[in-house]
């Protein structure tokens, strides 16, 4: 299920976690880029406003963290691909703006370098903090992707994956990682740029009268408007008909809403991305996710080496929860062990997802360091002697 | 928590420890870049503080064949310290028979342990080669003729290319002279 | 990327063939606004400017945020974007870097541009990327039933002045002029035409324009402060206006009874975009190569 983007020729570079997603950003077609300062995000915008002046593109850095998220949209309905990058406090701020893109329909990339919370926090730590915020931020009921790559490369990867699910599903995706992964310089291989897959919106194309912007085809997806080319839309955050105008009907409205929410959870098997270790007899399933997943990683191999039947669910799409690969391998383990940055989020969904025979374990960390692969081994460890 | 598990990727994990304005991420480029060119994975961090001046700096380099399972430094074998701020940030996590190298001056009380502790006078050296600032290349030069790590001559042609023009050939004097130093 | 649209010339057509519902979506009709509201006459100076200019439709992008000023971009038969409150300016910054082609205007309040927006503004004007902003100043929130604006005069009653407005409110014109604006005019919705000969100029004004027109807000901010019916509020304002016709908005004393209008600030400064793009092709040359 992970994302393939095949590397014919690899081109093997240093790369930081950050600065992979820039890349990213521009191998995918993003073409602005607006930002504000934050730690430990900024080399994002930093790369990027190196990188865009040479594709002919444009960055510019806001006045704030609210403007930037209004440029990328006001971009992104001009029919350019545009991202921002972002930590905590900055995400905070974005929210408004990510669900005026949800309801608009906006394609569009947000970036956010996990950082200790809440408030200003702990600026230069890493944390996995935002798991519930990345999914429930902005205010509403509405559908979110949220990707969480756990390495250098991947980071490169699902930034690309990233705009493409944005471009196909028209909805800001959120790429979630943190400043451990951020701020990570790897050898990496990027792909030759003719391999990589892009996905590009769907542009509306048919005659301008009566043209509705916001009927779906049959995927559940409208095509979008381009300024331009005749169809003078009205694209607005309230509720809106088809016709792009405002409803408070409430027939209307849950049409509207319905197919709001459904068009994410009609295409989840294409969105939802994992990896599995060890999984086909494991009695002790990890859940994890960014570098947790990592040290939770070397945890089930060295379990395994000491003969305990370890597994790990590597998540790398957090949102929506891959739902029911969780529920295949609850039927065989009989405990799960869900380690995280932060003090109980993701182990939250699990519990909701598992059944009540299934007992949950948190390994949970907010002290501003990684959790520690032997942390975890303890914990499985603790569990196989139960 | 004192396991000292190694990596199941075969690899092995170096700290250049200090303090802020040694430019230890630097002299962790360095070594990195000189170890990718030797076709081997690396995976850099370093401690990253609002503060890039005075306190506590490291820059641990993961290095595996493959990419590593877990990219962060867990066990370490080789470890150099440049100043006593930096000792207990290793505190039960150099594996033994480590390659420990101290300055003799900067670090008049390197850690004990089973691993092997080299003091030499890197800091002095510098300052002969007239700069203390490059304290952290001589280092590196002296980790390597230590510890079998990468060869002299991959590493200069690294520093080489990294290092911008009118610092280079006073890194490759000060990497030769490390390396001469610890080969003594 | 698109190639910027290309400088406007005042007046390409008669004024005389302007037909207002060539430019509007007549379906959404009847209009939101309330009866005597200064909004729809400030709209008709846009849409007629807009005629004037011989701007095609399908090259206009009118970015609004909320409010009442927010709920006009809705009536105009062009690309619109009802977008959120206060980050009009914001949206249409993006939009313009993105699509320097088109013709962007943005339509604001005076609680959207100037409290929730002031941020945007001041940089905005200091950025002097090519968009023109229409500020309706109406002295008050109308859509949440009438509570205090930056703008608010002095002992006015509000919703949340109930003993009278003691704090001063902004020189909205001084202040896009402080913040580094290159067009700045101010008029009164009574002087229609007048109006739209100033939003024209802004419009054909090659870099931030800032264009505050003085509304009027019968239904709420008229009657709580017995201002009587529309025309006497549109009249009192017209014998507070102190026409002006050049020079600096700067260091005037913002006063209820002493607004100066017409055109306040006209000068040359490169425009954000054109100027991004000269720097980037003369510092990467041709190739855009490292």
């Amino acid at each position: 299920m992970m994302s393939q983007i095949q590397s014919n020729i690899p081109q093997r570079q240093s790369l930081q976690g950050n600065q992979a997603c820039a890349l990213g950003a521009i191998a995918a077609g993003c073409r602005l880029f607006a930002g504000y300062p934050i730690t430990p995000s900024s080399e994002i915008a930093e790369r990027m406003s190196k990188e865009l002046p040479r594709v002919d593109g444009v960055f510019v850095q806001m006045e704030d963290e609210i403007a930037s998220m209004a440029a990328v949209l006001g971009a992104s309905m001009g029919g350019v691909k545009s991202m921002t990058a972002t930590s905590g406090p900055g995400f905070s701020l974005k929210q408004e703006h990510i669900g005026y893109g949800i309801q608009a329909e906006v394609p569009c990339v947000v970036i956010n370098v996990m950082r200790g919370g809440p408030s200003t926090g702990m600026p230069t730590r890493p944390a996995q903090g935002d798991v519930m915020q990345s999914r429930w931020g902005t205010h509403g009921d509405h559908p979110a992707i949220v990707l969480t790559p756990s390495s250098v490369q991947e980071i490169y990867t699902q930034t690309i994956t990233a705009f493409n699910f944005s471009e196909i599903y028209r909805i800001p995706v959120v790429v979630l990682y943190d400043e451990a992964i951020g701020h990570l310089v790897d050898t990496v291989d990027l792909p030759n740029p003719e391999s990589i897959k892009i996905n590009n919106r769907k542009w509306a194309d048919g005659p301008a009268e009566d043209y509705e912007p916001y009927a779906p085809d049959a995927d559940g997806i409208p095509p979008m408007p381009l300024p331009g080319d005749g169809y003078r839309t009205h694209t607005t955050g309230l509720t809106h008909l088809e016709s792009g105008f405002p409803t408070q009907v409430p027939e209307e409205v849950t049409r509207v809403t319905s197919r709001l929410l459904n068009k994410i959870e009609l295409h989840r098997d294409a969105i939802e991305q994992y990896e599995l270790s060890c999984c086909d007899d494991a009695d002790i399933l990890v859940v994890a996710f960014g570098i947790t997943a990592r040290a939770s990683e070397r945890a089930v191999n060295n379990a395994r080496a000491g003969g305990i039947k370890a597994g790990l669910l590597r998540l790398v799409t957090l949102w929506p929860f891959p739902e029911r690969i969780l529920q295949q391998l609850v039927e065989r383990a009989s405990h799960v062990l869900v380690p995280e940055m932060n003090a109980g989020q993701l182990i939250l969904e699990v519990e909701r997802l598992c059944p009540d025979s299934t007992p949950v374990s948190g390994v949970n960390k907010f002290d501003g360091d990684p959790i520690h692969p032997d942390e975890i081994l303890a914990k499985i460890e603790e569990l196989a002697d139960e | 928590m004192n396991k000292k598990q190694k990596s199941n990727t075969g690899g092995y994990e170096i700290r250049l420890s200090g303090t802020g304005g040694q430019g230890l991420g630097l002299s962790g480029k360095m070594l990195a870049a000189a170890l990718s060119d030797e076709g081997l994975h690396v995976a850099q961090s370093q401690s990253y503080e609002p503060t890039s001046r005075g306190g506590m700096s490291r820059s641990d380099l993961v290095v595996t064949p493959q990419t590593a399972d877990y990219p962060l430094a867990t066990g370490l074998d080789y470890l150099v310290i440049l100043d006593t701020r930096a000792m207990s940030i290793s505190d039960g996590m150099i594996n033994t028979d480590a390659v420990v190298l101290v300055d003799e001056e900067l670090v008049p009380e390197p850690p004990k342990g089973d691993f092997k502790v080299h003091a030499l006078p890197l800091s002095k050296k510098a300052i002969s080669l007239g700069n203390l600032r490059v304290t952290n290349v001589v280092s590196l030069g002296a980790l390597i003729a230590l510890g079998d790590i990468c060869s002299l001559r991959t590493l200069e042609a690294a520093i080489e290319r990294i290092t911008p023009k009118k610092y280079a050939q006073m890194n490759l004097d000060a990497v030769r002279a490390g390396f001469e130093l610890a080969a003594h | 990327m698109s190639e910027m649209a290309a400088p406007l010339t005042p007046a390409q057509k008669s004024t005389d063939q302007f037909e207002i519902r060539d430019y509007l979506r007549l379906d959404l009709f009847p209009h939101f606004l309330c009866p005597g509201c200064g909004h729809g006459i400030a709209l008709r100076a846009l849409l007629w400017a807009i005629h004037d200019l011989d701007i095609e439709k399908d090259q206009l992008a009118v970015v609004s945020g909320i409010g009442c000023s927010g709920r006009l971009s809705a009536y105009i038969d062009a690309n619109t974007f009802h977008t959120t409150h206060g980050r009009p300016l914001a949206f249409a910054t993006g939009l313009k870097l993105a699509r320097p082609d088109l013709h962007v205007i943005v339509i604001t309040g005076d609680g959207d541009c100037l409290a929730i927006g002031g941020n945007h503004l001041i940089h905005a004007a200091r950025r002097n990327l090519d968009i023109t902003c229409i500020m309706l100043n109406n002295e008050v929130y109308g859509m949440t039933g009438g509570q205090v604006s930056p703008t608010t005069s002095l002992d006015r009653f509000t919703t949340t002045t109930p003993l009278g407005n003691q704090e001063p409110g902004f020189d909205a014109c001084a202040l896009a002029t402080g913040a580094g604006a290159t067009f700045v005019g101010r008029e009164v919705t009574l002087q229609t035409t007048a109006l739209k000969i100033l939003m024209q100029e802004g419009i054909v004004h090659r870099g931030f324009s800032f264009v505050e027109v003085i509304s009027d807000c019968t239904e709420i901010y008229g009657r709580k402060n017995d201002l009587g019916s529309s025309p006497e509020m549109v009249l009192s304002q017209k014998r507070s206006v102190l026409p002006k016709f050049d020079g600096s908005a700067v260091d005037k004393p913002f006063r209820a009874g002493n607004w100066d209008t017409g055109v306040l600030l006209r000068k040359e400064r490169p425009e954000y975009y054109e100027a991004y793009r000269a720097h980037c092709h003369r510092v990467l040359g041709d190739g855009k190569s490292k």
